[in-house]
Parts: structure tokens; sequence; C-alpha cells
């Protein structure tokens, strides 16, 4: 089976169908997606800040980290939820859809940015977790993720404007 | 009725002309105001989480707050403007739109609360009472959130 | 400041590659000063979400045939107007008052359905600078 053909039984599936001709399922997933915007990327947006030494510069990055990642977790949960279902009852038409896949490869690198981080720099991490200035590698990785999750939220807007 | 006039008056105006001629203006501000939900959520959720001594315990609640609150007006401010100019693309859409005028009111709400809300925070040199602060806490969260659903119903209606 | 600016320079550059990006597919813009009202038969419904989309056949005063997108409100929004699923069939011939797509091709933002039986559906709401009551306008 191709992905296209995936995506069409995926599109005519009855959750598909149903959530797509839905009267108020379809706005209560996407509400919820947008609102996790904040849970999400707003979470991120946080430790990067504190990765670039302008938020709770007294905090050692290690604890910043660890208290604000099950946050960034539940987040991302929410996302993926909300996302699938939203991508489930629109599957054939988002397979053509630029955005949504330029989306794709853009999660995809915001995924690998803490997943290098975290097993590189962050590894010696008590060796600067209260360094003033913090590392060069730890504030690229956070202008990285900045950069990033904007994207993200810019191409995910744009899904729309693309038939 | 004065508030009809104004978004009469509105419609007119050059920058008006401007948002719903152009084919890109209203998505880049709707993008725009996407990125300043995200920044807001992140300042008021942190800060909310703090008050209810749920994460970040180790600073004072005053130095949590000291800290994000430039990032909250910040994003205040950008989603305010870019808000204005989704409005001025057809200020009438909004103006009959029962979710708009509770989203205003609901963002005012939030607005002040937060306001005073951090100013006492921030400066108190005597804690108030425990209930006191996470009532406030979870008053935040919820007036921000409501802000967030009513927002989003405004294109549902 | 260097970081946020090297932040915001690559969002800024996304963004402004986004309507160089748009030549052919960017059409969810209308123009409000372009109203138009279009009569034709139904040749396809899809009563979905984020958008319903009413395609119709309309002809010309040669005769000529063609084919335009009616893009409505999701299927609450039509519900609470007073529309069901049911209510149309294809072939149906059916009146849409709406606004045209700032790239110029057959597709309009629906404000009203006039449906067979005579109802009137609104995508609007009053006062909102939609098309007025009883409004004739030309169609393209």
């Amino acid at each position: 089976m191709t992905l296209l053909q995936v995506c069409q039984s995926l599109y005519d599936s009855a959750v598909g169908t149903s959530i797509r001709e839905s009267d108020l399922v379809f706005d209560i997933i996407e509400s919820a997606h947008v609102l996790g915007i904040s849970l999400l990327a707003g979470t991120v947006a946080i430790v990067d800040l504190r990765l670039l030494g302008r938020v709770l510069k007294k905090d050692e990055i290690s604890d910043v980290l660890t208290q604000m990642l099950p946050l960034t977790w539940a987040g991302f949960a929410l996302m993926v939820t909300s996302g699938s279902l939203l991508f489930w009852s629109e599957a054939s038409k988002m397979y053509f859809n630029p955005m949504f896949r330029l989306k794709l490869v853009l999660l995809a690198l915001a995924g690998l940015n803490p997943l290098v981080f975290h097993t590189t720099i962050y590894r010696n991490v008590a060796a600067w977790d209260s360094a003033t200035p913090v590392p060069a590698r730890a504030r690229t990785a956070a202008i990285i993720s900045l950069t990033l999750w904007t994207a993200i939220i810019v191409c995910g807007r744009a899904i729309a404007y693309y038939h | 009725m004065h508030l009809l006039l104004l978004f009469q008056w509105l419609a007119t105006t050059r920058l008006s002309a401007a948002m719903s001629d152009s084919t890109w203006a209203f998505a880049v501000v709707e993008m725009v105001h996407l990125l300043g939900l995200a920044l807001l959520g992140g300042t008021v959720m942190v800060l909310g989480l703090r008050l209810l001594e749920f994460r970040l315990n180790r600073r004072p609640a005053a130095e949590v707050a000291g800290d994000l609150y430039p990032y909250f007006l910040t994003s205040l401010s950008v989603l305010i403007l870019s808000g204005l100019l989704l409005l001025i693309d057809g200020p009438l859409r909004y103006y009959g739109n029962a979710a708009f005028w509770l989203k205003m009111w609901l963002l005012a709400a939030a607005t002040i609360f937060s306001v005073v809300l951090n100013r006492a925070v921030i400066h108190s040199h005597r804690g108030s009472s425990a209930l006191t602060t996470k009532v406030a806490a979870v008053t935040l969260l919820l007036l921000w959130l409501s802000v967030g659903l009513a927002g989003r119903a405004i294109g549902f209606l | 400041m260097k970081l946020k600016l090297a932040v915001f320079v690559a969002a800024a550059g996304l963004l402004v590659t986004l309507p160089a990006m748009a030549h052919h597919s960017f059409s969810a813009e209308f123009d409000g000063n372009k109203p138009v009202r279009l009569v034709g038969k139904l040749v396809k419904l899809e009563w979905t979400n984020p958008h319903s989309y009413f395609y119709i056949a309309v002809a010309d005063d040669k005769g000529v045939v063609s084919n335009w997108g009616c893009e409505g409100g999701g299927p609450g929004a039509l519900s609470r107007a007073g529309m069901k699923k049911g209510d149309l069939k294809i072939g149906d011939t059916i009146v849409v008052d709406g606004y045209l797509a700032k790239d110029g091709s057959h597709l309009i933002d629906a404000r009203r359905v006039t449906l067979p039986d005579g109802r009137n559906i609104y995508g609007g709401s009053p006062g909102d600078g939609g098309p007025p009551e009883g409004a004739v306008t030309s169609k393209k």
C-alpha cells in the first residue's frame, strides 16, 4: 500500500469521517491543538530563555530543565494526540499539503535538537549549571529551538492557506 | 451606539483597506498572534505553577515573577497589537460576534488581574496567606485560558 | 540581543517566503469589495471541517458552463444557521452570495446560500459588512 493509499483509507474511515463532518468535535480538537501551543512551545521557550541567561538566572539549569520537562512532555502528548486526530480526519488532503509536510520535517528537527543537546553538552551540565554566561553550545541549542518552534507554529497556521 | 460608529469608522480607514487588500497580511498577523500566545501562555503557566508551589520552588516567587514579567508584558503587547490589526481587517465582522466581545471583557479582566497580581508578588515583603496566593494562581490560569477559548469561539460563530 | 535577532530573522525569513511560495494555492483570502451572486446546479458537496464546500456548475448568458467552489462554515456553523447535510442533493439549483477570491480563482467565500425550498442560510452575522438582504449583484 502506498503512503497516499494509507492516507486515503484514514480519510475514508469511520473515525476520520465523523471527525471531519462533526458539529463540535473537530472544533474542540482544533482548539485543544491551538491552545496547547502554550503548554508545549511556551514551556520550551522558558527553558530556552534560561539557557540564554534571560530568566531564572539564579536557578541552576539542570533544575529548571528537570522541573519544566514534565510540562513540555504533557504539552507534547496533547499536541500529538490532537494533531493526529486532526490529521486522521484530513489525511489524504494533508498528504498533498506542502506546509503540512514542512511542519513534519521541522518537528523532526525540533526533536533532534534536544536529543543532540542532551547527549552531548548537557552530559556535563554539573560543570556549567550556574555559569554566566552559559556555554555557547547550550545557547546555540536554545536559539535553534526557538527558531524551529517559531517556524513550526508559522507552518501550522499556513496549512489552512494551502489547499 | 457610539461603539458601532467607531467600528464603522474603523472600516473606512486606510489601515483597514491595507489589511483587507493584501493577500498575505492577515495570515502573517495571525501567525504573529499565535507566537505571542505561545510566549504569554508560557509565562502565565510558569508563574501560576510557581504560586501554586508546583514548580521552581527554590527561588522566591517574587524573583520568578520578576523574571517573567517583561516577557509577559512583551507577549501581551504583541497579542494586543496583532489583535488590533486582525480586528481592523474587518471591524464589522467582529462587532456582531458575541465571542469577540466576551474575549474583550475577559482580556481586560485578565490583564488587570495579572498586573495587580504581579505587582503584589514582586513587591511583597511579607507573603500573603498560602490560600490567597493559590486562589490567585488558579484565577490567573483560568482567566487566560478563558481568553484563549473565547478567541477560538470567534472563529466558530 | 544578537541571539533574539537571529531568531526573528529566521522567523521573518520564513514568513516572507510564504507569499512567494503561495503563487498558485494561496486562495483563502477573499475580497470584501467584490460581492458576487452565483446561481448553479450542485455538482459536489463537502460537508467538512474546517470549511464546507459547495461546488456548483454555473451557466452564463451564452450557456457556457463553468465550475465554481463556494467555501462555507463547518458543519457546526451550518447546523446553527439552520442547515442539515441532507437539505441538498446533487443537481439541486442553489443561489450563493459571497465574495470573490483574491487570486482570481473560481472560489467564493459563501455568505448566504438560498436552498431550493427558498430558505436562506446566512454565513455571517447581521451588520457584519456582508451582502445586504436581497442584494442582487453581478455574476462573473
